[in-house]
Parts: structure tokens; sequence; C-alpha cells
């Protein structure tokens, strides 16, 4: 991709290649430096939550959801899920940032592979469940609009269809390689047993 | 309304952290400094992510793949002049809200096109800069279907928003 763009510039315009790479790695810092601040805020929220044991009680209470969407059985790990999805429910996806990362962490088994858990982390966080579109209605007023949170019951309506349909692919992509898994085994089992 | 929820829930989580006596400085500011370590950490990945991007909408590429996606575009009921922003929502966050701020301004915020925009941007998410973000501490190098499955999602979505605003 980054090879096919700058063959591009070199037809159109080869003096601003390493300008725009340096702008973008520059506006990359600024965002880290932002985000940095809000984990700071947020990252000292969640240890409060932590210490408090109120994520324990959120966990308990998806604890049904969790247990059907990711399969796994690990209580730190469902803590960290129950909070990463509840701020990107309330359109904090900043703040589910780290929580995602530290599940990520504690789901991650080293072989390199993405287990169901992690691709349903990741699909998860991708098409997450926006309740409140808080920013577009602040562009769109700012832009002169009437009713500027007209927006609001569409999108969420499809907002709800992304995050269904992402849920239910990886469902069943799941239970496809969970059948392929189990036919190579038997495979390498009767293969086994033949020699 | 939705201004009051944030203090609220902060409020009553500092009033029960008192309750169950805890330090709140303290258990605030250990939380707090784990925020320096993973903004360093993804760093590197939000930047080369951006930088992919930069470069591909500088060299005209994008302008190029709107032009080859556009049929398939409006087969699936998705205005031609949003193609870019479907297009781009993926990598980009501060990227597509340029764009959504372009077409507002460009047709007026309460036109059907902006309307669109406006819905496709709040019903999906930046799944390659999650997916890198998310696994940026993780040995996985391997993500199977979680990608294609994202993207498919969007798309959907995208078509749901353009008919939802026809309706609507």
């Amino acid at each position: 991709m980054v090879v096919l763009s700058i063959s591009f510039l070199i037809f159109s315009n080869p003096s601003i290649m390493l300008s725009t790479m340096i702008d973008a790695s520059s506006s990359a810092l600024k965002l880290a430096i932002e985000l940095c601040a809000v984990y700071v805020v947020w990252l000292g929220i969640l240890e409060l939550v932590e210490e408090s044991g109120l994520s324990q009680k959120l966990a308990k209470l998806l604890h049904p959801l969790i247990k059907w969407l990711f399969k796994i059985d690990d209580e730190e790990t469902e803590k960290m899920i129950a909070l990463n999805m509840s701020a990107n429910m309330l359109g904090l996806g900043n703040a589910a940032t780290p929580m995602g990362i530290s599940a990520m962490k504690r789901l991650d088994d080293g072989s390199g592979v993405a287990s169901h858990a992690i691709i349903m982390l990741i699909v998860l966080n991708a098409t997450s469940i926006q309740l409140l579109p808080s920013t577009i209605i602040g562009l769109r007023a700012s832009a002169g609009s009437v009713s500027p949170a007209d927006i609001i019951l569409p999108t969420l309506i499809s907002t709800i269809c992304t995050c269904v349909v992402g849920v239910t692919l990886v469902k069943i992509f799941g239970r496809l390689r969970q059948k392929l898994n189990t036919r190579q085994k038997y495979k390498q089992e009767k293969s086994g047993g033949k020699r | 309304m939705s201004a009051y929820i944030l203090p609220v829930i902060f409020i009553s989580l500092f009033c029960y952290s008192k309750y169950k006596k805890i330090n709140t400085y303290q258990t605030f500011v250990k939380g707090a400094k784990k925020a320096i370590p993973l903004a360093i950490d993804i760093l590197p990945y939000i930047a080369t992510i951006m930088i992919a991007v930069a470069l591909l909408r500088v060299s005209g590429i994008t302008i190029l793949l709107a032009k080859f996606f556009s049929p398939l575009f409006t087969l699936l009921g998705i205005p031609s002049d949003l193609i870019e922003l479907v297009l781009l929502r993926p990598f980009t966050g501060s990227g597509s809200f340029a764009l959504l701020n372009d077409v507002l301004l460009k047709y007026g915020a309460d036109s059907y096109i902006s309307r669109c925009a406006c819905v496709i941007l709040g019903c999906s998410e930046t799944i390659f800069y999650v997916t890198a973000v998310y696994t940026s501490q993780t040995k996985v190098k391997r993500l199977l279907y979680a990608i294609p499955v994202a993207l498919i999602s969007a798309v959907v979505g995208s078509v749901v928003a353009c008919l939802i605003c026809k309706v609507i």
C-alpha cells in the first residue's frame, strides 16, 4: 500500500513525500500525547472502579452476555471486558482502549494466532454500539443544522445492525473453525492409528 | 441531559470509594501512572497507520479507488459523494471527521447526503486503528477473519444508514 502510494507520488508530486510522512507522524505524536492525557484520567478512574469492587459487580451483571460472546471463564478478563464494553456504549472509545488492551493481554495465549475471544473483542470494538454520537451532533450544529440531534435514532438503528452482523459473523466463523479443528484432529488420530 | 451522566457517575464513584474506605488520591495516581507507558507503546502503531493514510491521500489513490468502486456503491445505495468517506473511515478518525465537515459545508447540514454521512460515521469505527492498537501489546500475528468481518459489518451498517436516512 505504502509502496504503491509512493510510486504514484513519483509521477505526480515527488517533493511532498517526506513532508507528508513527517506531518503525519507529528500528528500521530500529538494524538498520542492527547491520548496520554485521556488515559491518565480514565486509568485513574479505572483503578478506583477496580479497588472499590465495582468492576466485579459490573462483570457479574454482564456475565451471561460475556460468557455467551467470548466463551471464557476467567474472572479478571471478564471484568476488563465488562468495563471495555460499558465504556464503548457510553461513547467513550478512548476510555475503552486501555481496558480493552489489558483484556487482550490476558486473552493472548502466545501462539501468534488470534483465538475466538480475541477476534470477538476486536470486532466488538470495531463495530461498537454508540448510544450518543456527540462529536457528530456538535459538527452538525456548527454547520448550521436546524435539528442537529435528529440523527440519533438512525445512528442507533444502524449501529445496532453493524454490531449484530459482526457478532453473528464471528459466531458463524468460530463454529466453522471449531468444526475444521475437530476434523483435523480426527484425521490425525486416524492416520496415527494406521501406523 | 447527557452532559450530566458522567459527572453523576464520577461523583457516585468517589463517594462509593470513600464508603469502601479506599484512599482515592493514591488509587487514582496508581492508575494514572500506567497511562504514560501505554501512550508510548501505542505511538509507533498509530504513527505508522497515519503515515500510510496520509500517503494514500496525497498520492490521489483514494480518488482513483473512489472512481473504481462507484458502481458497486451505487448498487448498494450509497451516494457516490460519500465513497471517499466510507473508504477512509476504517483507517482514520480525525481524517474522516475532516471529510464529514467538508460534506456538511458543501451540501448543507440538513441535506440527505449530509445526514447519510453523519449516520455512517456514527455507526462505524476506525477498524484498522482499533485493531492495531488493541493487538499492539500481544503476540498475535494472524488475525484470521477479524478484519474482514469488521469491514463487512461496516458496509452493512453504511447501507442500512443510507436506507434509513431515506425513510426517516
